[in-house]
Formats: structure tokens, C-alpha cells, sequence
């Protein structure tokens, strides 16, 4: 799902927690209102500063930059120049075509897999419990650059053993399968299913321990089977969780970069560009810098755009805590 | 679960042999970055997955090569300076919101959540010329801060959840006892969130000790590379040599799958935490 995805299993509903935090409190009253002034605000100072510097100028800078066309000779003129350039381009519709397989492919992937682990170990498991969430989190912590060259070494013709064990199942490729266009960015997905399942797992552990024990009671008086277990029971108490990780995965989608510079650089011939690679190599190596932040803001924008449209149209958010709240309601 | 529950849950055997099958598989990429490490460097190039004999020749290159020791330090940096930024801002706002309840941290609270719908990626090549304006490029705040950045919103989610779960009835004793907000935030906040504080801290460690797009493009000096960028470097140099440089990664790999394993109870608790205390 993610490349590196820095929020972690949080996903906002900044709207819904806003609106109801307030209401939802009691309003402190007596002692309490003289500490609500200036004074106490200076907690919130530090993190609304580092907010300021590294997160709110730099998209205010990308916005006002890719207005700014390059001076690059034969570059087109106006105000949304980098833009035009943008959607005339070849390349950044292979990216964007990567992007949706990308997510199309990874998120259910992983939903289905992650949840089935988590649920095989939390429902039946007792002293080996542990160790599995343990290993089939391992991957997650792993680094990414040590995933990419692994696996990079795994797909390689001639010694890697993916084409060997491929051909043991008769199975021979006539082609390396990180060199093909055809095949490249499914090699690349492939690595990042691998290497983020534990973290579907992971969520889902947690959404399944959510669960009140009484209704697994119920279900197995009632002598459901393992198939009607799963269908009436786990997967609508586990929606929440389901939701965060739709919303995790489509912004960790959008932030796909080091397996794919280190496995491929994008190629071969743009084959498996994704949007990281295309502004890296736009923005930071050719020096195209209106461009490399045109590019960035239509990454954001899209970002936004279907975080809020999943926060609203479904009420995706924060997981783990909502999977009881809901589960309970 | 309660433990009476629990033992009430039917053994089956069964299950945690299908689960081993399915982790059988799924370590495959560790087992063969093991089994090519331990590997003399004439077999390297065999399709196998883990075959005898086993050498330690491998590590003995690189570790007598490289530097390694230098990027470990240059990581453990980073990743220390950003989980104590991230922990304190963060705490810092969540008791500002939760506990004195300053209403006007509302909307910043809501306004700070966007950061998480907004993709690392969008935010490299402005940083990236942020930093050089700042001359932080090869300077550890140039990483420590942008990641604080990134990682305190979620930090705060979980830490203001945490708090307001706390018993209330705590922090009023605290203000009759006469403390002031600074010392109830010292002395009762925080160990109250512990748990949190501690799955917050395993969560940024993993994050910032695993980044690797804006370390790309701040850490360009090799004295000042971190350990993810590491591998990169001498894909080239041991292309020959596939033993030494999974030897590399390996090293590069186990600080943190180490640190995790020790951790991990610590990490499920935090998780589960967030879950069950409601």
C-alpha cells in the first residue's frame, strides 16, 4: 500500500472531529476558564510552528511556483503552462495510469490477505499469537531499500529464483520481468503487497479485538460456519478499519516512490513511472522546477480530493478507536 | 478478551498450521537475503533459497570495507531528534486540547489533520529547496524537522485520544492541590499516555528510520548518509558480488527488526489500547 507513509494508521476526519469534539464535552467551567487564555495556548505553539514551516509553506510555495512557467527554450507560455504541459504529456499519464493499477490492485490485495491473517490469528490462535503478528509484520520494518534490492536480485533473469521456481512449476518466462513494459509494474506491485500487508494485519488485529466477545459467542451458538462468520460478522464489524486502510492506501498510493527509483528508475522507457519518480526526475534531477511543482500540486490536489470524497461520502477516519465505538453502537 | 473467554476458544491446530504455510511463503524474501549473505561468494549466483555451507566471509567484507558504522550513528540521529520533537509537540498540543481545553485549538487541530492526507511526495522538491535556502542540506534538522512535521498530527490523534479517556477526576485533584498547568502536564498527563506515548515513539521509529525520498535528496554527502540510502550506493560496487551486498543489507535490516521484536509487546498494546478503552 504505502511507499513511506509517514501519518501512520491514523486517517482524518477533520471535519467530524472537529465539530465533534467541542460538543460532545461538557464545557469545563469554574477554576478552569482562566487557564483556557494566551497562557495555555503555548502548548499549542511547537507543533503549529513545525506545521507552518515544513507543511503549510512549502504547498504554498509549489502553488504559487508551478505558476511560474521554466525558462527552459521552447517551455510554453502563461500562467498554467506546467500545467497544459502536464496533461499533454505522455509520461504523466503512464504515471497516473501506474497509480490507479496501483491501487486498484494493492489496497483489496491486502485488505483481503491482512484481514484473513489477522483474523486466522486473533480468533484461533493462543501462545503463537505473538509470533506471527510478530513476523508477518516483519516486512513493514524492514527497509524499503533493502526490499527493492532483494527483490530486485529475486526477479533477475538467469539467477533469480523467481524465474526459477516459475520454471520448476513449467512456468518458463521468455523475458526479465522488471525489463518488460508489459509486466513491469506488476513485478513492482507484487513487492508492495509484500512488503505492507502486516500493516492491513496489523489494523485489522486491532479492529477484530474490537469486537465484544459476546457476539462471537452468539455466532458460534448459533452455529455459523467459518464462511458466515466471516461474511455476517467480521467484515461489517471491521468496516471502519476497512475504510481507514481505502484511505490510507490511496494516499500511501500517492506517495509511491523508492521501490520503484530503486527497482526500476521508472523504466524501462517510462513503463512503470509513477508520480514520485516523474517529479523527482522533473523537478530535482532536470531542474524543471515549475514543472516538478505543478506536478506537486496535482498530486496534492488529487490526494485531497479523494481523501475528502472517502471522509465524507463514506466516513472514513481515525481507525482503531471508532472500530469499537461503532462496533458497540 | 478476558482470559475465562479466551480458554473457552476451541484449539485448532489446524489453523496454525495453514498459518505457518502462509509465513513460510511470506518470508521467502528473508530467508533467500539470509541464505545468499551466509553464502561463499562462488555459489552466490545459485537459484537456491538457503544451502550449505555457511560462511561468515561476507560480513567480514563489508564490515572491513564501509563505514556502516557512520550511517547508523547519522540514522540513529535522525530518528532520536525526530521522536523527541514529535513526542513533545505533540503531547504538548493533545494536553492543550484535551485536558485545559483552549478552545481556539480546535480549528488548528482540524487544520493540522490535513497534513495527513498530504503525500510525501508533494512536499520534496519544495523542502528540498527550503533546505538549501536554510544550508540544512546535509545537516541532520534538515530531515529531523520535516519529518516532525509529518509524523506530530498523527501523534496527536492518538495522544489526545488517549487523554481524554483519562479519568478527569485526576487532573482536577491536580488543580486543588494547586499544580500548575506545566507541572499536571509533567506529572499527569504524560505517564498517564504512556502506553500511547510508547506506540507513538515504535511507530515514528519505524517511519523516520525507514525514509527514504527526502534523505535521498537532503543527504548527499556519504559521511552523512543514513542507513536506507546505504544499500543504493553499493548495488553498483558488489553487482559482481551479490553475497556482499545482501551481507550489507542485512546489517542495514536487523538494527530495527531487533529493536521491533524487543518492542513489539509495547507496540500491540498501544494499538489494541486505542481500541479497547473506549
Amino acid at each position: 500500500m504505502h511507499g513511506a507513509r509517514d501519518a501512520g494508521p491514523a486517517a482524518a476526519g477533520p471535519h467530524r472531529q472537529a465539530a465533534a469534539a467541542p460538543a460532545s464535552r461538557a464545557r469545563p467551567r469554574g477554576a478552569r476558564e482562566d487557564r483556557r487564555g494566551v497562557r495555555a495556548g503555548l502548548f499549542a505553539w511547537p507543533a503549529l510552528l513545525i506545521f507552518l514551516g515544513f507543511v503549510a509553506y512549502p504547498v504554498l510555495w509549489i502553488a504559487l511556483r508551478s505558476l511560474a512557467p521554466d525558462t527552459a527554450p521552447g517551455s510554453p507560455r502563461g500562467a498554467f503552462a506546467n500545467y497544459l504541459r502536464a496533461f499533454a504529456d505522455p509520461v504523466f499519464w503512464i504515471a497516473m495510469r501506474n497509480m490507479a493499477l496501483w491501487a486498484i490492485i494493492t489496497i483489496p490485495v491486502q485488505m483481503a490477505f491482512g484481514g484473513l491473517i489477522a483474523l486466522l490469528i486473533e480468533r484461533y490462535t493462543r501462545r503463537s499469537r505473538a509470533f506471527f503478528r510478530t513476523m508477518f509484520f516483519l516486512p513493514v520494518v524492514t527497509s524499503v531499500s533493502v526490499v527493492a534490492i532483494v527483490w530486485s536480485q529475486m526477479y533477475a533473469p538467469y539467477y533469480g529464483i523467481v524465474q526459477a521456481w516459475l520454471q520448476r512449476l513449467g512456468l518458463t518466462l521468455g523475458i526479465a520481468l522488471l525489463a518488460d513494459p508489459r509486466t513491469v509494474i506488476f513485478a513492482l506491485i507484487v513487492v508492495n503487497i509484500w512488503q505492507w500487508t502486516g500493516f492491513s494485519m496489523m489494523m485489522y488485529v486491532a479492529g477484530i479485538n474490537a469486537i465484544p466477545e459476546d457476539i462471537f459467542d452468539a455466532a458460534r451458538i448459533d452455529g455459523a460456519r467459518f464462511r458466515h462468520l466471516v461474511l455476517r460478522v467480521v467484515v461489517p464489524l471491521v468496516a471502519p478499519v476497512t475504510k481507514s486502510l481505502l484511505l490510507l492506501g490511496v494516499i500511501g498510493t500517492l506517495q509511491t516512490f523508492p521501490i520503484v527509483y530503486l527497482m526500476t528508475g521508472g523504466g524501462p522507457d517510462h513503463a512503470s513511472e509513477v508520480f514520485g519518480t516523474e517529479i523527482f526526475r522533473q523537478g530535482i534531477v532536470l531542474g524543471n522546477t515549475g514543472y516538478g511543482a505543478a506536478l506537486s500540486v496535482l498530486v496534492l490536489v488529487l490526494s485531497l480530493a479523494l481523501s475528502l470524497l472517502q471522509i465524507t461520502a463514506l466516513g472514513a477516519e481515525l481507525a482503531p478507536r471508532r472500530a469499537r465505538e461503532e462496533a458497540v453502537a | 478478551m478476558t482470559p475465562a473467554l479466551r480458554r473457552a476458544l476451541p484449539r485448532h491446530p489446524g489453523v496454525v498450521a495453514v498459518l505457518l504455510v502462509l509465513l513460510g511463503l511470506w518470508m521467502v524474501p528473508i530467508a533467500y537475503m539470509l541464505g545468499v549473505a551466509f553464502r561463499p561468494s562462488a555459489e552466490a549466483f545459485d537459484p537456491a533459497l538457503i544451502e550449505p555451507p555457511f560462511t561468515l566471509e561476507n560480513f567480514a567484507t563489508v564490515i572491513h570495507d564501509n563505514h556502516l558504522l557512520l550511517n547508523f550513528a547519522n540514522s540513529v540521529i535522525v530518528t532520536a531528534g525526530t521522536v523527541v520533537i514529535v513526542l513533545a509537540a505533540a503531547s504538548m498540543f493533545a494536553y492543550g486540547i484535551a485536558v485545559l481545553r483552549v478552545t481556539w485549538m480546535n480549528p488548528v487541530y482540524a487544520i493540522l489533520l490535513t497534513t495527513l492526507m498530504v503525500p510525501i511526495t508533494t512536499l520534496v522538491l519544495p523542502l528540498a529547496i527550503l533546505l538549501k535556502h536554510l544550508d540544512w542540506i546535509n545537516d541532520y534538522r534538515g530531515l529531523i524537522l520535516p519529518y516532525a512535521a509529518l509524523g506530530i498530527p498523527f501523534a496527536i490523534v492518538m495522544l489526545k485520544a488517549f487523554m481524554e479517556d483519562s479519568p478527569r477526576e485526576l487532573f482536577e485533584a491536580a488543580m486543588i492541590d494547586g499544580c500548575t498547568p506545566w507541572q499536571m502536564y509533567w506529572r499527569v498527563a504524560l505517564p498517564l499516555v504512556r502506553p500511547a506515548i510508547a506506540f507513538v515513539a515504535i511507530w515514528q521509529i519505524i517511519v523516520a528510520w525507514n525514509e527514504f525520498f527526502l534523505a535521498l535528496i537532503v543527504m548527499t554527502d556519504s559521511a552523512r548518509k543514513t542507513l536506507t540510502l546505504v544499500p543504493m550506493q553499493y548495488s553498483g560496487l558488489y553487482m559482481a558480488n551479490p553475497g556482499a551486498l545482501f551481507a550489507i543489507l542485512v546489517l542495514i535490516a536487523l538494527p530495527l527488526i531487533v529493536l521491533y521484536v524487543i518492542v513489539q509487546r509495547h507496540f500491540v498494546a498501544g494499538l489494541l489500547g486505542g481500541a479497547l478503552k473506549a
